[in-house]
């Protein structure tokens, strides 16, 4: 893969759902939403196509946790953000082994949501204290929760307003 | 040769840290030795854990201005330019011209004070006490410089969602350019104090085996990915601010060795002195900071902001509901995924080698740690 069409190309054959979107009001490039159950053959595909592992992080919504994976391209500017919701067991399968660097950020969403990765090497605690498994402190509380509408941009993505030229 | 372990001799554990000189900050690392062979370093984190992130979810996002300078000390103006960045973006707020030419300034002098005393300490880890006196020297001069403006020397908190707090003044200017000179009548004193040093460069040379593969699968970035030969760098793949108006080299190495990693930080500093000089003389009048609502809610919806940091990519992915306070804020720091290789880069590797290449990696704990 050597740009951002090719790579949207090779998603079809999983398939799954990609969006493109404005660099310059998301600072990403695509967005892609795709089953737990794709996870492992998208990730053999980016690792496949040079893609490097930004980071894994968790987000809990109404309807869930969800488990986001960025990843981007020395080559290229294709940076990517994949949203994937979580089993109905809290799970959902690893990826360490397909990119090594995810078995720290693996480990840090369990900490942090409570998420268990399928088949992962080590899931031990740890940023937190082993007696504090239980913590999962990213979780919110019932009252406070939003659904994935709740988060989503309401309008067209406008450009950014001009700066105004007068002292503040 | 026999093994040790063929003559019956035992594995054993070497406890390293939480506080030791080579960790740079409360980091524990658990070696398993043979004889002075680490067979299996596994780091230990979160010693210095305070949970950002949630702190972020838990006050209104001016609040959290302060917090983002306390988790890479080093790099505090860099990391205020990320979490400002990232808010403008999803607010869809710009900031002015000067202000984006200050914020460049001031992250590049911040940059320049992490590499010195980065320069320092690896030589200090590697057993030389000298240069770190020489670069203390220097890197005084540039606190000095931001201590004035900022009124910080450490934990700055100058950036503001659409310029910056105070404006730079002749003086400044003035005093920039002055230290720009020295830098550059210091560095071939450097050149032959540490580069051409032969103890130091057998330290160095051939250890620690970093390659293009290895950094994909770990997610490895900053000056350490460039000294395996790519040229990858955010200022420069997905330019922010005001990069795209200067004119600098993105240096590579291709040995992929702790050397290279030396080697392309010490060529950053005169690229970070050639974007200064340039950002000082285009330096545009007009005010310091935009007009922006008291006070600013964060839209619905999400945005990253990623940005060039002395160890590697730092992202911010900030996601809003319509409320002051951020419904969610994951920070990617560079030194996590750096560090998340040591196991694999280490194993087999004398211990004395394991701290330069710790020392190569330019660890900053309380980033990791977050």
């Amino acid at each position: 893969m050597e740009s951002k069409d090719s790579v949207i190309a090779a998603f079809k054959k999983i398939p799954v759902t990609v969006e493109e979107v404005q660099f310059a009001q998301r600072g990403y490039h695509l967005e892609i939403t795709l089953e737990a159950g794709q996870l492992r053959a998208f990730a053999e595909l980016l690792r496949t196509g040079n893609f490097y592992l930004s980071f894994v992080s968790g987000l809990h919504l109404a309807t869930g946790i969800e488990v986001s994976y960025q990843f981007a391209n020395y080559g290229f500017p294709c940076r990517l953000l994949a949203n994937v919701g979580v089993d109905a067991d809290n799970s959902v399968p690893t990826i360490a082994d397909i990119f090594q660097g995810a078995n720290w950020h693996e480990r840090e969403t369990k900490d942090f949501y409570g998420v268990i990765f399928r088949d992962h090497p080590n899931l031990k605690p740890l940023l937190l204290a082993e007696d504090m498994e239980d913590l999962k402190p990213l979780l919110k509380k019932e009252k406070t929760l939003k659904d994935r509408a709740g988060i989503s941009r309401t309008e067209p993505e406008a450009q950014p307003t001009p700066a105004v030229k007068e002292d503040a | 040769m026999t093994t040790r372990a063929e003559k019956g001799e035992q594995r054993y554990v070497l406890n390293m840290g939480p506080q030791h000189p080579s960790t740079h900050g409360v980091l524990r690392v658990i070696l398993e030795m043979e004889g002075e062979y680490v067979m299996d370093p596994q780091p230990v984190l979160g010693y210095g854990h305070r949970m950002h992130e949630k702190m972020a979810e838990c006050r209104s996002w001016p609040n959290f201005l302060p917090n983002a300078a306390r988790m890479d000390y080093l790099a505090a103006l860099i990391y205020n330019h990320g979490y400002v960045g990232v808010v403008e973006r999803l607010a869809g707020i710009e900031a002015t011209p000067r202000a984006e030419y200050i914020r460049v300034i001031t992250s590049e002098l911040n940059r320049l004070q992490s590499h010195l005393l980065w320069l320092g300490v690896l030589v200090l880890d590697l057993g030389a006490f000298t240069p770190i006196m020489y670069t203390f020297e220097d890197r005084e001069k540039i606190l000095d410089i931001l201590e004035d403006v900022t009124g910080s020397r450490l934990t700055y908190c100058y950036m503001r969602v659409g310029g910056v707090v105070r404006d730079i003044d002749d003086k400044f200017v003035e005093r920039t350019r002055e230290y720009i000179k020295w830098q550059r009548s210091r560095m071939p004193m450097y050149d032959k104090l540490v580069t051409g040093n032969i103890i130091f460069r057998k330290r160095i040379e051939q250890i620690g085996e970093f390659s293009p593969d290895m950094a994909r699968r770990y997610g490895l970035t900053g000056p350490v990915l460039r000294g395996t030969g790519i040229p990858y760098d955010i200022r420069r793949a997905e330019p922010y601010s005001v990069y795209p108006e200067f004119d600098f080299e993105i240096p590579t190495e291709t040995s992929g060795d702790c050397m290279a990693a030396y080697l392309v930080r010490v060529r950053e500093i005169e690229q970070s002195l050639r974007i200064l000089e340039q950002a000082l003389d285009k330096l545009p009048d007009g005010p310091f900071m935009a007009k922006v609502p008291k006070k600013l809610k964060l839209p619905a919806g999400d945005a990253c902001y990623t940005v060039e940091s002395p160890r590697g990519e730092l992202v911010y992915h900030l996601i809003g509901d319509g409320s002051d306070t951020p419904y969610r804020m994951k920070i990617r720091v560079p030194s996590f995924s750096n560090l998340s290789l040591l196991p694999e880069l280490c194993s087999g590797m004398l211990l004395s080698d394991l701290c330069a290449c710790m020392g190569s990696l330019d660890l900053v704990i309380p980033e990791i740690d977050r």
